[in-house]
């Protein structure tokens, strides 16, 4: 999707259309999540700090983001790609790869199929898309990106829309992109390549594969070299399983104390709980991500004899790995989660349950936030002057938003 | 320093004192040495990690009176990989001379002033049967938990109940209460909280003693440690020795101490249900047989389901992709037909903790806590938490 969070909240208010719209934490330490064309203009990109884009560009319009509308569309447009081909593996809310090579004969070729996905997301979303049809994953997601519109100073250049790497044709388009266009190639791998003089994805397939290793390490230096020739042979996996589940939350101010911290840690796992429940899954490893005020980060985790569903009994492990940590340095940012996950068949009970049993709380919990609302019943340790306040999935997921003090006009 | 000892003796000494001492580089580096001081021919020797700490007393041929502290896992592999016969140890400033035949070793020391004083014990003392104390541990202490997480969990509850005394332990998943009826160790309504750790060292120590037939076992407690002391450990070993006989081997004496832990042991009486309708008595050697059969196919917390019927129970685990066990039992059964289904390992550590020849295994219902016991005897119960199938 064409800067899908931003695109979306046009839609939601047409008065937004042209300008400079920000998706995003607003305070001092969020992130850009998502922008519009015109804001990209100006050189803001997603994951930017929030600080530098409003430098860059002080007139947009900067939203807190509504992750639970992104949800519901991301739904809505799973349901008109599902309609294409059932191998459709979704890498995130607005990207995906779809496996159309069973459909051709009902709805055409490839290039075929790809206008017709984007007309209909046109139609029934209201929304901007762009496909890259290829015959491997990673040229369709590089032909993606060369279809996308353009930003410019003197307005937004649309894009091609579909853009088409046949057969044979892949190593042309693949050898001009700059390296950093692969996948697996961050900032740290980029400057080890610079080293070979490698600017370019041609440039890295000309390095032996040998060199690559020595410079970037076994597994990457192979999957580099295979990337650089296009020999990308994974297969679209409809059902990508989730190994963790988690949440983590960036704080407005660092917090030195362990009190405030172990509101956080019941809240986090209480959401967490709550997903794992949904997913009708059990996680076995808790892990307590801690990040410092001088970006250290740090994980804690315990590994439990029997795999756990519930809320408190998962704040209860979170909040002994708390005790574990010194937060006098200043914590920005606390994460739970739990991996090792289940299917969850069976649950070891705990003398805890004996009397009152926990998992019967929870369904009865579960019950009565259906009907009354996600806030309405939640650990009392969450109880803030304004009602619970739960994490919701979403919240936050660009650090925190400035106080209310300060928040920016719309 | 200078002594001179057996190899199979000084092995054994050495092992004991070495197993307080900490494998995990800690803080302090002196504590991964174990510490040797000799007066006249006895030989004393520690080992701890702060928490817990073993002392050997061993009689030797003393030459010179000393002190020095070892690299412990060395020495002992040292000694341990020496010809049997004399060993002969020096102590020179900085390093110990370990010679046996014509093998000679020479080791750095650790610095002595760095080793920590070990607390006095407490004067009051009370002896307690040691092969009852042996048994009790052994079905007790494995039902601690290890998770450092929840510290009062790691520890056995020692507590005064009627004229005895009373072991508690508990992982949450599980819970075991034994009774030592006569031993009266703690006052009444007292009770102290010791580390399972320390107590499966003392069930390690005495079951090697009860090939010596050392009878009883010393105990002391003080307001935040308990001493336990098997053989004659202040000055009698010393005294059973015979300093002008060069080969003399005295009486080994060990006195293990270990820091309390401090917190509320849970609340276990409530946990014990008093009334379970349901009662399976069933020979504990065929249970145990077919338990260990059966859970092959139990991996991975796949539990074990026990379907209770009159006149039999059946033992059933299914893992998917692999496939299912099951194997029938004769049983006498009282109450309604069920099933429950547990972790086929702590069902199997409950089984083989009871003693005689039959076991009974009461349930309420498939969720709540069951209960194994020996028939016939009242002094051991093993209560344990089933898996809910959803």
């Amino acid at each position: 999707m064409d800067a899908f969070y931003a695109a979306v909240e046009v839609r939601a208010d047409p008065s937004l259309a042209g300008r400079a719209v920000i998706v995003g934490g607003s305070g001092d330490r969020g992130v850009v999540a998502s922008c519009s064309y015109e804001a990209r203009a100006y050189g803001i990109h997603s994951a930017m700090p929030s600080t530098r884009a409003r430098r860059l560009c002080p007139e947009a319009v900067f939203l807190p983001g509504r992750y639970h509308l992104y949800q519901e569309c991301s739904r809505q447009l799973h349901e008109v790609l599902q309609r294409f081909t059932p191998l459709v593996e979704a890498i995130s809310l607005d990207e995906a790869f779809l496996d159309v090579g069973g459909a051709r004969r009902l709805l055409g070729t490839g290039v075929e199929i790809a206008w017709t996905i984007r007309r209909r997301i046109h139609e029934e979303l209201g929304l901007g898309s762009s496909v890259g049809v290829a015959t491997s994953k990673l040229v369709a997601k590089l032909a993606s990106k060369a279809a996308k519109p353009k930003a410019s100073l003197g307005g937004t250049v649309p894009g091609p829309g579909v853009t088409v790497v046949e057969p044979g044709t892949e190593l042309a388009f693949l050898h001009h992109l700059p390296v950093g266009a692969l996948w697996g190639v961050g900032p740290a791998t980029r400057q080890r390549l610079d080293r070979f003089g490698v600017a370019t994805v041609g440039d890295l397939a000309a390095v032996p594969v040998e060199s690559l290793v020595a410079a970037v390490g076994h597994a990457l230096g192979r999957h580099l070299h295979d990337l650089a020739w296009a020999r990308d042979p994974r297969a679209v996996e409809p059902e990508r399983v989730a190994k963790s589940v988690g949440h983590e939350e960036t704080y407005r101010r660092d917090h030195h104390d362990h009190e405030p911290l172990r509101r956080e840690v019941v809240r986090l796992a209480d959401a967490v709980a709550n997903r794992l429940r949904e997913a009708g899954r059990a996680g076995t490893t808790v892990v307590l991500k801690v990040r410092f005020a001088d970006f250290r980060t740090i994980s804690r985790s315990r590994t439990l004899p029997a795999p756990l569903v519930a809320g408190p009994a998962l704040a209860k492990v979170a909040l002994a790995l708390l005790e574990g940590v010194d937060p006098s340095p200043g914590v920005r940012l606390l994460g739970v989660s739990v991996s090792n996950l289940v299917e969850r068949p069976t649950v070891q009970l705990t003398l805890d349950d004996a009397d009152a049993d926990a998992e019967d709380v929870a369904r009865a919990v579960e019950k009565v936030r259906r009907r009354f609302g996600a806030t309405a019943l939640g650990p009392a340790s969450l109880l803030g002057p304004s009602g619970l306040e739960r994490k919701r999935r979403g919240d936050q997921q660009w650090g925190p938003t400035s106080p209310p003090s300060s928040t920016p006009r719309r | 320093m200078k002594f001179r000892c057996e190899r199979d003796v000084l092995v054994e000494a050495l092992a004991s004192a070495t197993r307080a001492v900490t494998t995990r580089g800690g803080t302090l580096p002196v504590l991964s040495g174990v510490k040797a001081a000799l007066a006249g021919d006895r030989l004393l020797l520690t080992g701890t990690d702060l928490d817990l700490t073993i002392q050997v007393v061993v009689t030797v041929a003393g030459g010179t009176d000393g002190a020095a502290v070892l690299p412990a896992r060395l020495a002992a592999d040292i000694v341990r990989a020496l010809d049997p016969g004399a060993v002969y140890v020096e102590v020179h400033e900085t390093e110990a001379r370990i010679a046996s035949g014509r093998s000679h070793f020479s080791v750095r020391l650790l610095p002595t002033e760095d080793f920590p004083r070990v607390a006095d014990t407490p004067a009051d003392e009370v002896t307690l049967d040691a092969a009852a104390l042996v048994d009790a541990l052994r079905q007790v202490v494995p039902a601690a938990s290890h998770d450092d997480a929840r510290p009062i969990l790691t520890g056995v509850l020692m507590a005064a109940e009627g004229d005895g005394l009373r072991l508690v332990a508990t992982d949450s998943y599980r819970l075991a209460v034994r009774d030592l009826p006569g031993a009266s160790v703690l006052r009444e309504g007292q009770s102290v909280l010791v580390p399972s750790r320390a107590l499966g060292e003392l069930a390690r120590l005495l079951g090697g003693a009860d090939k010596g037939g050392a009878g009883t076992v010393s105990l002391r407690l003080g307001e935040r440690d308990a001493t336990f002391e098997v053989g004659a450990f202040a000055g009698g070993a010393a005294a059973g020795g015979d300093a002008g006989d060069p080969g003399a081997v005295g009486a080994m004496a060990t006195r293990l101490t270990t820091r309390l832990i401090e917190g509320q042991f849970p609340n276990y009486r409530q946990l014990v249900p008093e009334h379970h309708p349901n009662r399976l008595t069933v020979g504990r050697e065929p249970l145990l047989d077919a338990l260990r059969r059966v859970k092959l196919l139990a991996r991975e917390a796949i539990p074990v389901r026990l379907q209770l019927r009159p006149g039999t129970v059946q033992l059933s685990a299914v893992t998917q992709d692999v496939g299912q066990a099951e194997e029938e039992l004769d049983a006498k059964y009282e109450g309604a037909e069920m099933g429950i289904s547990f972790n086929p390992e702590y069902l199997v550590d409950g089984v083989e903790a009871v003693a005689g020849d039959e076991v009974t295994l009461e349930t309420l219902d498939g969720l709540k806590p069951a209960v194994v016991r020996a028939v016939g005897r009242d002094d051991y119960l093993y209560l344990l938490m089933p898996i809910r199938v959803s």
